[in-house]
């Protein structure tokens, strides 16, 4: 086609587009996230022992870390899919709060009794499971994400896209710190680095065919 | 390099159409466009071989079509317009990667002659930041349109290695302009 002739085209296809708007997308991300956690709890998932769980340094060493991943994450995101911004800087940062998450659980660890019967600590059959419900709910965040990059134009396609899935793996472990039984900080780093890393992984993965434009 | 690219908007000339575009005015969007098309094809002329800068300015007049309600009317539409044109001229370098290529014929540096030696210029300056086994291969089959055996006999490397210098040095080549345009 000759370039005079798309322009007629699409100049005669046009019709009025309204700016996207960030604190928009976020408000949408904002409440899909509340509804899953609403919808997470009204179906009875929630761990038993909440009140006495909510005294342990550790719940909320999870709550807080996981809730942080997800709004870098999201935030950097919805920022990079406009094509003059880059997420690079972001996910820097990103990267420093999960050392610095890793750093403060190893804290918390050391603080309680010694490293005794680590393999039953570890415990691998609820661990897999665990592994498995984060990814199951992070699945929401990977497809409004996926709907809001393949809308947007990210210039840096794998940077958003690890932002995004960073975003997704975070949402997932948040969701999920409501039901999960554990406060055992090296439980909650083997187990929740094996959902997050595999949303992680797989969103990217997904996310990355999707962002082309 | 995003400052020395950067168009001229005509002191707000360009954003007050686009902002016009967003609104729903084609008479307004049909001129933008218009005027953007010798700034695009400058752009691309100095960067990629002349067979494919007018297949890239095409491309980016769909992507600003497909993607306007991307651009904030607060802002200046330049840095959004090469952002957009710098992307695409990646998407092309990555793409690359998969598909086959057409022999460059003898018109290569004809009839713009200037423009097809600076793009010449700016290819070997960023070949010249492969290793030289990757610079051979992707000059030979991606650009002059020899084929992986051709390429393979004549550089001595196998037919899986000129495949994987083709793939990383591309990747490379990708990389070092996402690279220069972080650093803008």
């Amino acid at each position: 086609m000759r370039t005079e002739s798309l322009i007629e085209r699409l100049s005669g296809d046009l019709q009025p587009a309204r700016p996207r708007s960030i604190l928009r997308e976020a408000a949408i991300l904002a409440v899909l996230g509340v509804a899953e956690v609403v919808v997470f709890l009204a179906m009875g998932f929630m761990r038993p022992d909440m009140s006495a769980a909510m005294h342990a340094p550790s719940f909320w060493w999870k709550l807080i870390s996981m809730g942080l991943i997800a709004v870098l994450g999201a935030g950097i995101a919805l920022c990079s899919i406009d094509p003059t911004r880059s997420p690079r800087r972001g996910l820097r940062w990103i990267l420093i709060c999960i050392t610095i998450i890793f750093a403060s659980g190893w804290l918390i660890d050391a603080a309680q009794d010694g490293l005794l019967h680590l393999l039953m600590r570890l415990n691998w059959r609820q661990g897999i499971q665990c592994a498995w419900k984060m990814i199951a709910l992070s699945v929401p965040a990977v497809i409004a994400l996926a709907f809001l990059i393949r809308r947007g134009a990210p210039s840096d396609r794998t940077g958003t896209t690890l932002a995004a899935a960073l975003a997704s793996a975070g949402w997932g472990a948040f969701v999920f710190v409501f039901a999960c039984p554990s406060d055992d900080p090296l439980y909650i780093a083997v187990w929740y680095s094996v959902g997050c890393g595999t949303v992680t992984l797989i969103g990217q993965f997904v996310l990355a065919r999707l962002a082309r434009w | 390099m995003a400052n020395a690219t950067l168009p001229d908007t005509s002191a707000g000339h360009w954003d007050r159409l686009m902002a016009a575009a967003l609104a729903g005015d084609a008479h307004a969007y049909r001129s933008l466009l218009v005027e953007l098309v010798p700034w695009l094809r400058r752009y691309y002329r100095r960067r990629v071989p002349p067979m494919m800068a007018e297949d890239l300015v095409q491309d980016v007049l769909l992507a600003i079509h497909e993607k306007r309600h991307t651009y904030d009317p607060s802002r200046p539409f330049g840095p959004w317009l090469a952002a957009i044109a710098r992307h695409k001229w990646i998407d092309r370098i990555r793409s690359m990667k998969w598909q086959s290529t057409e022999p460059l014929d003898e018109n290569f540096g004809t009839p713009d002659h200037e423009n097809s030696v600076v793009a010449e210029t700016t290819l070997t300056q960023m070949l010249g930041r492969l290793r030289p086994a990757q610079a051979q291969v992707i000059r030979m089959v991606k650009i002059e349109g020899y084929s992986l055996e051709d390429a393979s006999r004549a550089t001595g490397q196998s037919v899986a290695l000129v495949k994987v210098n083709i793939h990383r040095g591309l990747k490379r080549l990708a990389s070092a302009v996402q690279r220069v345009s972080d650093e803008d």
